[in-house]
């Protein structure tokens, strides 16, 4: 039974086509996770977000790569119900063929990532695309700009009482802000939640971003967390296993002279990646 | 050497399968797995019961007409090797011995352990051929081929098209056989002209009749009895996206 018109080697080349562009993602989002072991704060954590936060160009390949995960996710789904079909009498002796763990694994690691990434987007996409609170960040330089245009409107006469009322309590409440709620270069308000946003930063303050050191620290801090966390990356391993060597399979590359050099690339990769994200709870588990 | 054997017993395509369990005594290590079967068959007829049925031609693996789902492993415990040269040595005294027919949907039950392969035949019709017009013997070396490509077509040909790997395969997938058909005829200069539509009506085919789809998992090169390598489902995916990218003539 076919579930999509496509031949089955179309179908598989775009799984895998989209499998690596996933794969490609994976370093960089490592890379800017990594910036979360200097010891500084969150500037860097934060400067990395702000970045991917803003830009266009990544603004774009966002899209793109929320297509390719849905895509991946579903074409797998669809191969595996078609699979499936393909034997509808089991066999009774299940096989006792020698194949890769991580080959026989696929959809099942594939379930477990599919699973903390909906953990992972409840935590912190759907707080950037205000779905759910979480804790913001703000510049201070921002909120002194737009505080002192609202204190020269106040001049000119041109605020309503309750509007009034509201400067002087933002006035009050930054005159008095803890040093906790400062980064450490005292260039930002941090860990605000939705209310402080308010009360420092005015009603109609609109330039803060989600304060994504703050929550990831948070989360790390709770151990059953980071050990799922950590179990996860193992999976993604045995996932990344496979990954590279299919994909090279898929589109034909498979021959003595540089099957050697896939073989070592897709090891690294599987080894090195979960090891790199893995890092981070270890380290604020255990070192820090 | 005494054997207990739980053997699939179906009576045609649409009854209700069952496992049977039969005794099988005095057995000859020497003996072949299919021998040890026709003793069996034997003991039943005597008791005028119906034999167990199972394919078998050529009893020296180069039919491929046998094919039994032995243990877990298409063809028996051993390494490239049919069902029919396998020897019972290859088992423990005293072993249990489950036997199962081919599982895969485009492969019904005909009856016990026999199954319709019919399908393979169908994705060669489709495509699995040179045309030629007939006329007088071309001389053998008027078309030169160079000695590493003719071993590698002869690599891909010696599949004997006894589904082993639609077997092994824990999606039903038959990419390793079409992708042998197609590998052996694509890489020799008579079979290239066509090698793109070819490619195309083959897989075609194969998706049509219902097998699965390949995930890469090898199981197929690990049991073939030929020792196909699954680098010919690469070069066939090869063939298939410049058939698809950059040929005109698509199917
Ligand atoms: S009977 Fe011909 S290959 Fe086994």
């Amino acid at each position: 039974m076919k579930l999509i018109q496509f031949a089955s080697i179309t179908k598989k080349m775009a799984l895998a086509a989209f499998g690596l562009f996933l794969l490609l993602f994976l370093p960089v989002h490592l890379g800017i996770n990594l910036c979360l072991l200097r010891e500084d704060g969150g500037e860097w954590y934060r400067n990395a977000s702000h970045f991917m936060g803003t830009n266009y160009i990544v603004k774009v390949f966002e899209i793109v790569l929320m297509a390719s995960v849905l895509l991946h996710i579903i074409i797998a789904i669809l191969l595996t119900i078609e699979n499936f079909l393909a034997r509808p009498v089991k066999y009774k002796v299940k096989s006792k063929t020698k194949t890769k763990t991580g080959s026989k694994y696929m959809i099942i690691t594939g379930v477990v990532i599919a699973c903390f990434l909906v953990l992972h987007f409840i935590n912190f996409y759907f707080v950037k695309l205000d779905l759910i609170e979480g804790k913001y960040t703000a510049e201070i330089e921002k909120i002194d700009k737009h505080f002192q245009q609202k204190a020269l409107k106040l001049q000119k006469g041109e605020l309503n009482e309750k509007e009034q009322a509201q400067l002087m309590a933002q006035y009050q409440a930054i005159s008095q802000v803890s040093q906790e709620k400062m980064d450490m270069s005292q260039k930002n308000l941090v860990n605000l939640s939705k209310e402080e946003v308010k009360l420092y930063c005015g009603e109609d303050f609109e330039e803060y971003e989600p304060d994504f050191y703050v929550m990831s620290q948070d989360l790390f801090s709770n151990r059953l967390y980071s050990i799922i966390y950590i179990f996860v990356f193992v999976i993604l391993g045995l996932h990344l296993s496979h990954a590279i060597k299919s994909i090279a399979q898929t589109f034909g590359l498979n021959h003595n002279k540089y099957n050697y050099a896939i073989e070592l690339v897709a090891n690294s990769y599987a080894i090195l990646i979960p090891i790199g994200f893995a890092l981070i709870p270890i380290w604020i588990m255990y070192i820090k | 050497m005494d054997f207990t054997l739980k053997i699939w017993r179906q009576e045609n395509a649409n009854a209700k399968g069952r496992f049977e369990t039969y005794k099988i005594n005095d057995i000859s290590p020497d003996c072949s797995f299919l021998e040890m079967l026709d003793i069996l068959n034997e003991s039943l007829v005597n008791k005028l019961s119906h034999p167990v049925c199972f394919d078998n031609d050529c009893r020296e693996g180069i039919c491929g007409m046998c094919g039994l789902y032995i243990n877990g492993h298409p063809h028996g415990p051993d390494q490239a090797i049919t069902t029919c040269q396998l020897h019972m040595r290859k088992f423990k005294d005293k072993e249990t011995i489950v036997i199962e027919p081919w599982r895969a949907k485009p492969f019904p039950i005909i009856r016990d352990l026999v199954v319709d392969r019919t399908a393979l035949d169908k994705i060669i019709q489709e495509g699995g051929y040179v045309s030629v017009t007939t006329g007088g013997i071309p001389d053998g070396n008027a078309i030169p081929i160079p000695k590493y490509k003719a071993d590698q077509a002869m690599d891909s040909a010696s599949c004997i098209g006894c589904g082993a790997c639609v077997a092994a395969c824990k999606n039903a997938s038959a990419m390793l056989f079409v992708s042998a058909k197609v590998t052996q005829l694509s890489l020799l200069p008579q079979g290239k002209p066509e090698s793109s539509i070819r490619v195309q009506k083959m897989v075609a085919k194969m998706d049509e009749l219902g097998f699965g789809n390949c995930t890469n998992t090898y199981a197929c090169e690990a049991e073939c009895p030929k020792e196909i390598k699954c680098s010919n489902i690469a070069k066939m995916n090869r063939e298939f996206l410049f058939a698809k990218v950059c040929t005109e003539e698509n199917i």
